[in-house]
Order: C-alpha cells, then sequence, then structure tokens
C-alpha cells in the first residue's frame, strides 16, 4: 500500500527540486541583467551630460574606435530596451515557478 | 507567508537554521559593502592623479607602463584632456575639469549606495545577537533542567 504512495511522493519531490533549479537559475539571470541595466544607465546619464565637442571611444576587443554621440546614445538606448525586455520575460518565468 | 514569531517560540533547529540564515546575510551585506569601500577608493586616486596633469609638467619624462614589470620612457604631451572609462566598454575623452567632475559624481553615487546598505547590515547583524542569545538562553534552560531534576 505504501509503494505507489512513496512513489507519487518521490515524483512530487523531483518535480519541486526541478521547479527550485528552475528558479535559482531565473533568479541569478535576473540579477545579472539587473547589474548590466544600472550599469548602462550610468553609462547613459553620462552620454547626456556630454555634448559634440567630447570624443567618445568605445573598446571593441583591443581596438578603439571612435563614436558619434547620436551613435552611442542610441547604441546604449537600444541595449536599455533590450535588457527591459529580458527582465520581464525572466520576471514572468520566476512568477511561474514560484507557486 | 511571513509572520511574525517571537524568538523565544522557536525551537532548537529552528534557532540553527535562522542563525545560519542571518549570518549569510551579514556576510553578503559586509562583503557588498567592501567591495562598494575599494571602488569608491579607486576613483579617489583617480582623481587625486589628474593634479598631476597641469602646465607645469607638460612635456616632462615618464614611464608608460606595457606590462605590469615593463615600462618605456615618455613625454607627458596632452595635459588637457584624459579619456575616461564611463562604462559598458565606452571611454569619453574629457577635460580634467570635466574628468575631476566625473570622478566626484561617482565618488558621491557610491557613498549614497552605502549608506544604503549600512542600516540594513546593522539590523541583520542585531538580529543574529538576538538569535545568538536565545540560543544560548535554550541551552543553558536545557543542560540546568535535567541537573535540576536529579539533584
Amino acid at each position: 500500500m505504501a509503494e505507489p504512495l512513496q512513489k507519487k511522493l518521490q515524483a512530487e519531490l523531483e518535480k519541486y527540486q526541478q521547479l527550485q533549479k528552475e528558479l535559482g537559475r531565473a533568479v541569478a539571470a535576473r540579477q545579472k541583467l539587473e547589474t548590466q541595466l544600472t550599469e548602462n544607465n550610468i553609462v547613459q546619464e553620462e552620454l547626456q551630460l556630454l555634448d559634440e565637442s567630447n570624443c567618445i571611444f568605445r573598446l571593441l576587443g583591443p581596438v578603439l574606435l571612435r563614436q558619434e554621440l547620436r551613435q552611442a546614445r542610441e547604441h546604449v538606448g537600444k541595449r536599455l530596451q533590450y535588457i527591459g525586455g529580458e527582465l520581464k520575460r525572466y520576471e514572468q518565468q520566476e512568477l511561474q515557478a514560484r507557486p | 507567508m511571513a509572520q511574525a514569531v517571537s524568538v523565544a517560540e522557536l525551537g532548537l533547529p529552528q534557532l540553527e537554521l535562522l542563525k545560519g540564515q542571518l549570518e549569510q546575510e551579514v556576510e553578503f551585506l559586509s562583503s557588498s559593502l567592501a567591495q562598494l569601500k575599494v571602488v569608491q577608493t579607486k576613483f579617489v586616486e583617480a582623481k587625486e592623479c589628474l593634479n598631476v596633469l597641469h602646465k607645469g609638467n607638460e612635456g616632462k619624462d615618464l614611464l608608460v607602463p606595457l606590462t605590469s614589470s615593463m615600462y618605456v620612457p615618455g613625454k607627458l604631451q596632452d595635459v588637457r584632456t584624459v579619456l575616461v572609462d564611463v562604462g559598458t566598454g565606452y571611454y569619453v575623452e574629457k577635460s580634467a575639469e570635466d574628468a575631476r567632475a566625473f570622478f566626484k559624481r561617482k565618488i558621491e553615487f557610491l557613498t549614497r549606495q552605502m549608506e544604503k546598505i549600512q542600516p540594513a547590515l546593522q539590523e541583520k547583524h542585531a538580529m543574529k545577537q538576538a538569535v545568538l542569545e536565545m540560543l544560548a538562553q535554550k541551552l543553558q534552560a536545557l543542560t540546568a533542567a535535567p541537573a535540576g531534576a536529579k539533584a
């Protein structure tokens, strides 16, 4: 009589552990994204304070490439949008895994 | 889900768990605070370095590091602008004044963040102390009771 019950408990336990792992992963990914969001916000603020007179460079591998203020602002803006979208996705994942 | 339970009501294993959890939180907050302090020191140093860049030093000889153990001789050519790392791979050419203002802003930002963590850290620390006291009390009560029963 205890056998099928035990099997059922085992299955439920595995499901629970699986959900816990997924939750952990979603939370870790979200923390990483939050860090990137903060950093990109800082960069955007700094870019707002600049004008055309300042030279902006971007580090691509070992090379510093010259960039226009407009380009840089666009790029950071797009990154912020992308991160925002990813954050929402992970938040939803988290909500699903939690209850 | 969370209910306020008096620490006195918790049994020994729960107290142990709580102590472990609070210890972890205190560890994490302390280490974050330390990291922020390190970064802030770097910015303070960078700001001090700017003071070297003035007309009086233009054209002077200096040593440029190529690796951590190899330098090449050079001359200080441009004392007007510096290249500042603003984050996510972006570098901006700024005048010494703008760079100073930038570092000042960063230092203030970090100070504000550290001030935010400080009270949370103190609270967790106080909670941990309370739990440790309760734990000690319970242990004492446990060891005292059988001794009292025997006598």
